[in-house]
């Protein structure tokens, strides 16, 4: 070969390592970047890469059942398989959600807004449930083609289920999704965000222990988001079991009277506290709440003017009218305004000095003379006008404070306090002085005064405990534990006979031929009682005749009785809105109450 | 070549008659098989398809076989074959333009039933050799061959361009452009091209494809858009930086095999090999890697054949081309191309063109 040809094949050689030069710069670089990713920032891939492949998820505890005094399954849960859907795996959600709309049969365009509305949310990466309470034809459709379908899965979750519905709702009440005000108050429900939460009731007030432990789960799952293999589990721990002081026959059989009626029934066994039935009238249907499928429903029962998610029995405040008398006349003993023996002169109508206008009775007429016991057991207007005259609201308030009016029984923090007036509480809330003929009002239990069926179920129960007065409790049990009786206060009376006293007065109401509830006379199992007429509009007896018409503001008919005398196991207060006549109308409602009681006892 | 300064050229012309063996590179051969094994290996763990590997190890043995009958045939009898092999393969490319399989998006694949092949493939091993072959004609290469070869390199292009396949269609370009630069084209013309290359590469972005505009795009900031046209990026990045120094174990990558990398058997194998290996077994990658393109320039270097020297040339810069683009596309230097790691990925067309390539160059490598 020539000089030149070598000369040219050097050049064919330089021109190779020329071109060939720009590639192996490109691999040096390359070399220095997979050296900075796989060296220098290994760490940091490394996470990504865990979290690209870990998903932590919590799995749900299953809340505590219910049952009621005599171990009666009250409320339980149901399993329910509901379509749960990961945001970061769907590609194309129209294509996703178009899929799932053909293979489930349902409307394309409902899950297209719950999923937009959900997507453009502050977690919208976050895996959620798309379509709730799945039925059995769509999960075997849905078990068969899910594995097509990029980001989605059946889970499985539990749903509340009240067994007696209508009978149990104002005891147990509902569950919910937690809002963000619930969160806001108690930090710690964060983190069972995705469970329902008691909103109302025993739901609610024994939501911490009914709702058990989060358990979690670290699964491996691919980039298609399906599970590979569960890598960690902590088991979630079921809710406590609760044992509720309702005895579910009897509050089932009560509730019967209470159809088509508005009203509301304490029954409490004094010596314990506990709460043996709870009726709030109109009912509702819990299970309508705890899994909302039908928004109409819902809507309905919130707007329904009878207002059925309102408990009466504990949030209701009613005048507690006659049913306070008793304690008027032991206040009056007390103060030592009056004695048992001194009579006053009922006309009909009480009239004060310097007042135009004289305070009837309900009785046209009046009484005639009436001593302590007479007026308790006529119900006589006119003496309790005299008496808390006499006594002066000073007098008058503290004392019935003592028996829990005015204030929480401390049997759930939904209760309402009514309204126990005084000077000062008068000022307050309606920014005037207390007026003579308040006071007057008040020794009827009328005017301002109010109480809950619950406290003035409680007051009575301090009678027949001559002076205990026991915090009502509804748990008898929790898991295994039992909950004691709490005794919050003893009333106690300068003269001891004076309970005695009372209570015969009492029980001549029901028991003498004179005594205002005397239709509901039963020699065998006696009881003490008293009945009530609260007053809707206070206004004359002409005047309410025209009212009458008009059945809302009719007046609401009340009885609160206790027996038998001798032992009492029971205190029931019933009150009918609207009803009237508390001896005709609650009064039968209290003796069914305390006879089925004492047969089962027995 | 009497006074050639390297004693090994000198002993292989000794002993050229006395033994046959010895004149075969068994350093390319070696790193040939080795990276192939290691490919059918990458291919199965990030598969887990025991048909997709057996299915590649019988194209490698097909090409193993090809490659051994190239690498043992008369180069100088082949060199007329070569230089008309070009017409049926460029053939072939307006057949799958016209007739595109019905299985894919893009217009790259003929089927043949029993496999599918991709013309362009074939192009891109073809082209280069046809080309030396037709510059080599005459002792002196003419110019006017060269400006020729140039014209049918760009219309090959144009027709791979179209398909679209972007990644090949730019190997082409190189593939039958680069013989006529190593023949000894004028380096005016070479800076003229690069300088109309640049002039026209805005009106070149604007015919691409919205698709390629995007995997252009997305280098520039792959988080943005983690499940979009990042995703692929953005994945096989965590895949190569998770795998750390020593790798996570072979089948035990859970970026690939929870199949967070897409195309992880194919485009993307490096990300495995670099997760289940780490960065020691992209070092030893690389060596096998860099013995073989050093043997393969040997050829080119030392033969006195002026064929031999640009067809290897070619060849092993192509090669590189394939192997730097790929990673670097890999690790996110690079827009995302359709561009495999050779002997390494998926892919019987492109694993065989490989093979035979070598099998060329190994035929050359006789004449040394």
């Amino acid at each position: 070969m020539s000089a030149f040809d070598n000369k040219r094949d050097s050049n064919l050689v330089s021109r190779i390592i020329i071109f060939l030069s720009p590639f192996l710069i490109l691999l040096f670089f390359a070399f220095i970047q997979i050296l900075n990713l796989s060296y220098f920032q290994a760490e940091d891939f490394k996470t990504q890469s865990e979290s690209n492949r870990l998903y932590q998820s919590k799995i749900a505890p299953q809340r505590g059942f219910i049952f009621d005094s005599n171990n009666i399954l009250l409320v339980e849960n149901n399993i329910q398989q509901d379509l749960e859907i990961n945001p970061n795996f769907i590609e194309n959600p129209t294509i996703f959600l178009r899929q799932i709309s053909d293979l489930l049969e349902i409307d394309f365009n409902q899950i297209e807004s719950d999923f937009y509305i959900r997507s453009t949310g502050k977690n919208a990466k976050e895996p959620y449930l798309l379509i709730k309470d799945l039925t059995e034809k769509q999960i075997a459709k849905l078990s068969v083609n899910l594995n097509k379908i990029k980001g989605a899965e059946i889970i499985s979750s539990f749903s509340r289920n009240v067994l007696h519905k209508e009978v149990m709702a104002p005891v147990i009440g509902y569950v919910g999704n937690v809002s963000k005000e619930e969160i806001f108050n108690n930090p710690e429900l964060k983190s069972y965000k995705s469970l329902k939460i008691g909103k109302t009731g025993v739901e609610k007030d024994f939501d911490k222990l009914l709702r058990g432990v989060m358990g979690f789960r670290i699964q491996e799952r691919d980039s298609f988001g399906k599970l590979v293999r569960n890598i960690s589990i902590e088991p979630p721990s079921k809710g406590k079991d609760l044992k509720l002081s309702i005895d579910f026959e009897l509050q089932k059989k009560l509730l019967n009277d209470f159809k088509g009626r508005k009203g509301a029934l304490v029954a409490i066994e004094p010596k314990t506290g506990l709460i043996r039935a709870l009726i709030s009238s109109p009912s509702y249907d819990p299970n309508l709440l705890n899994t909302i499928n039908d928004y109409e429903e819902v809507k309905n029962l919130f707007s329904d003017k009878d207002s059925p998610l309102f408990n009466r029995a504990i949030s209701g405040q009613y005048p507690p009218a006659s049913t306070l008398k008793p304690f008027v006349g032991m206040a009056a003993l007390e103060a030592k305004t009056i004695s048992w023996e001194k009579e006053i002169f009922d006309s009909g109508e009480y009239l004060v000095e310097g007042d135009q206008r004289p305070y009837k009775g309900w009785k046209e007429g009046g009484h005639g003379n009436v001593d302590m016991k007479k007026a308790i057991v006529e119900s006589s207007d006119v003496y309790f006008y005299s008496l808390a005259y006499d006594l002066t609201i000073n007098n008058l308030s503290p004392f019935l404070e003592k028996f829990g009016y005015g204030e929480k029984s401390g049997l759930t923090k939904n209760e309402s306090k009514g309204i126990l007036p005084s000077r000062k509480w008068k000022l307050g809330y309606i920014g005037e002085a207390w007026f003579k003929g308040d006071t007057i009002n008040m020794g009827i239990g009328q005017g301002y005064m109010t109480a809950t069926p619950l406290q003035i179920a409680v007051a009575y129960a301090a009678l027949a405990n001559k002076g205990e007065i026991v915090q009502p409790r509804i748990i008898e049990k929790i898991g295994n534990s039992e909950t004691v009786k709490i005794v919050k206060n003893n009333v106690f009376l300068s003269d001891d006979k004076n309970w005695k006293r009372i209570e015969e007065a009492l029980l001549a109401v029901v028991e003498a031929s004179n005594g205002t509830a005397n239709n509901i006379y039963d020699r065998n199992i006696r009881i003490a009682g008293k009945t009530g007429t609260a007053q809707v509009k206070s206004i004359g007896e002409t005047e309410y005749k025209l009212l009458r018409e008009d059945k809302s503001l009719r007046d609401h008919a009340l009885f609160v009785g206790y027996g038998p005398v001798e032992n009492p196991k029971l205190v029931v207060v019933a009150i009918i809105e609207n009803g009237e006549s508390g001896s005709a109308v609650a009064a039968p409602i209290v003796r069914k109450a305390i006879n089925l009681y004492s047969k089962n006892e027995k | 070549m009497k006074n050639n300064p390297l004693s090994f050229s000198v002993n292989l012309r000794i002993n050229k008659n006395q033994n046959q063996s010895s004149q075969f590179d068994y350093w390319i051969l070696l790193s040939v098989v080795l990276l192939c094994s290691f490919g059918l290996a990458m291919i199965y763990s990030s598969s887990n398809s025991l048909e997709m590997t057996i299915r590649q190890g019988i194209y490698f043995l097909a090409g193993l076989i090809g490659m051994l009958i190239l690498a043992f045939s008369n180069h100088r009898k082949m060199e007329v074959f070569y230089l008309h092999s070009f017409w049926p393969v460029l053939l072939l490319l307006f057949f799958v333009l016209l007739f595109p399989s019905e299985n894919s998006e893009t217009k790259r694949w003929i089927d043949l039933g029993l496999f599918t092949f991709q013309p362009s493939e074939l192009m891109r091993f073809i082209l280069p050799i046809s080309a030396a072959s037709f510059l080599t004609r005459n002792l002196e290469t003419k110019i006017k061959d060269m400006w020729l070869v140039i014209i049918l390199t760009f219309f090959c292009f144009y027709l791979v361009a179209i398909q679209p396949d972007l990644g090949t269609s730019l190997i082409i370009l190189l593939a039958g452009l680069l013989p006529v630069i190593i023949a000894g084209f004028p380096w005016i013309y070479i800076f003229l091209g690069g300088f109309i290359t640049i002039l026209f590469l805005p009106i070149i972005w604007i015919s691409l494809y919205e698709y390629q505009k995007q995997r252009i795009l997305t280098l520039f900031n792959p988080e943005a858009d983690i499940y979009g046209a990042g995703w692929n990026i953005v994945q096989s990045k965590i895949a190569v930086g998770s795998g750390g120094l020593f790798g996570k174990g072979f089948l035990n990558g859970s970026q690939s095999q929870l199949n967070f990398i897409p195309e992880s058997h194919s485009d993307f194998i490096f990300s495995v090999v670099a997760e289940e290996f780490g960065l020691l077994g992209v070092c030893i990658l690389f060596l096998i890697y860099g013995i073989l393109i050093y043997r393969l320039l040997l050829v080119s270097i030392y033969s006195p054949n002026k064929f031999a020297k640009i067809v290897s040339g070619t060849l092993s810069i192509i090669l590189l081309a394939y192997i730097s683009i790929n990673i670097s596309m890999v690790i996110g230097l690079l827009p995302v191309v359709g561009m495999p790691l050779p002997f390494l990925s998926q892919g019987g067309t492109a694993l065989i063109v490989n093979l035979l390539t070598i099998g060329i160059i190994l035929s050359l490598r006789k004449e040394v």
